[in-house]
């Protein structure tokens, strides 16, 4: 965080000062700072999604009590990685998990050697297709 | 040659296409049962349920195997439970006694087979195993072909004993089934049994960070989710 003061003296700057204010005229202050934060989680790429850093330069203008206060986003840091093992190590300890999803679909005679799932019990084996598998094997 | 006989309660299935189908294999699952089952009065899991036989006086083979379901039910976050209601291992030892008649298979030289123990598989070369469409008994929801596979199925259209939530005691609702394939037939029917109690929402996240083993999940919807690994047959 760097920080700057500039103090002008009266007379260079170019405001209009009320008569009022006679003490505080010709004093401007001029605060800059800078300043990264970390902004929204709101870049994605297809690992997910990637913190972004904001720099922030903030300029504050005081002219006796009257205060004006500027912030400018002045970059936007990204993480870069050198090179592919330093991206794959990203990879990892971000553990990104996935599953394919596709749609439930009835296959009739496939051609299979033998059937998994609900021939749990004698009853539900007679009725199943293994059973029909054995059968057409004897034939 | 292949061979058909009920033990367990369920038919048992074993095809060996280079020998025959020694009578071990099933010598092996009948011991198992008079071990295991929670339907025989004398077996050790129903003493160990009415508190006759203390765990420490158990035989080996069953503390090794309740040991192993402890372990399980660590890696499942609770979901597989086998003293959920009442001992009963039954979930892991279906899959680990054909493990076990695999490796009898393996020792007699067999080295093309498969054995499907109520819906439960276990296979050596290549096979193609499909999976029972939870809905259609004639059909099937998905082909799984690959070298020597182990897969376990949990659904909720099996009849006999529901699976329950062991947090809740109650049916877990928006799964259909699940199909769990890996190198450990054991591990894969417990992981099906707890995969199908954690509901939709656990599964998802549960399945996704899994490593070593595939999941298919059916659920209630019509969607069918695939971790990216599983060997689906390509069409």
């Amino acid at each position: 965080m760097k920080r700057q003061q500039i103090t002008a003296v009266a007379g260079i700057a170019a405001l209009v000062i009320p008569v009022a204010n006679a003490a505080a005229a010709g004093k401007r202050k001029i605060t800059t700072i800078r300043r990264s934060v970390a902004g929204p989680q709101a870049v994605a790429d297809r690992w997910g999604y990637v913190q972004v850093t904001l720099v922030v330069k903030k300029t504050t203008t005081t002219v006796g009590t009257h205060k004006k206060i500027v912030r400018k986003i002045t970059g936007v840091k990204v993480p870069v990685y050198p090179n592919h093992t330093d991206r794959s190590v990203f990879i990892n300890q971000q553990a990104l998990p996935y599953l394919t999803q596709e749609v439930l679909q009835a296959q009739f005679n496939p051609n299979i050697d033998m059937i998994g799932g609900a021939t749990a019990t004698s009853y539900a084996f007679e009725e199943s297709l293994q059973a029909a598998l054995i059968a057409a094997k004897k034939v | 040659m292949h061979r058909v006989e009920h033990i367990m309660g369920m038919p048992v299935v074993v095809e060996v296409r280079d020998g025959d189908v020694p009578d071990d294999v099933f010598d092996w699952l009948r011991r198992v049962d008079e071990t295991f089952s929670t339907y025989k009065d004398g077996s050790e899991i129903s003493r160990l349920r009415r508190g006759d036989l203390a765990l420490t006086d158990a035989s080996d083979e069953v503390q090794r195997v309740l040991a192993r379901c402890d372990d399980l039910r660590g890696e499942t976050a609770g979901y597989f439970d086998v003293d959920a209601v009442g001992l009963d291992p039954s979930g892991y030892v279906k899959g680990w006694a054909v493990d076990e008649a695999a490796a009898i298979l393996d020792r007699v030289g067999a080295r093309e087979y498969a054995i499907n123990a109520g819906g439960d598989i276990r296979t050596r070369g290549r096979w193609r195993i499909g999976i029972q469409h939870p809905r259609e008994p004639q059909a099937v929801a998905k082909i799984v072909e690959g070298d020597d596979l182990a897969v376990a199925t949990s659904g909720a259209y099996e009849r006999g004993d529901h699976v329950l939530d062991p947090y809740t005691g109650t049916a877990p609702q928006g799964i259909l089934s699940v199909t769990v394939t890996g190198p450990d037939l054991g591990t894969a029917d417990a992981y099906a049994t707890a995969v199908f109690a954690m509901g939709p929402r656990r599964a998802i996240d549960w399945t996704s960070r899994l490593r070593g083993y595939e999941v298919l999940t059916i659920l209630a919807d019509g969607r069918v989710l695939l971790t990216p690994g599983f060997p689906a047959a390509t069409p």
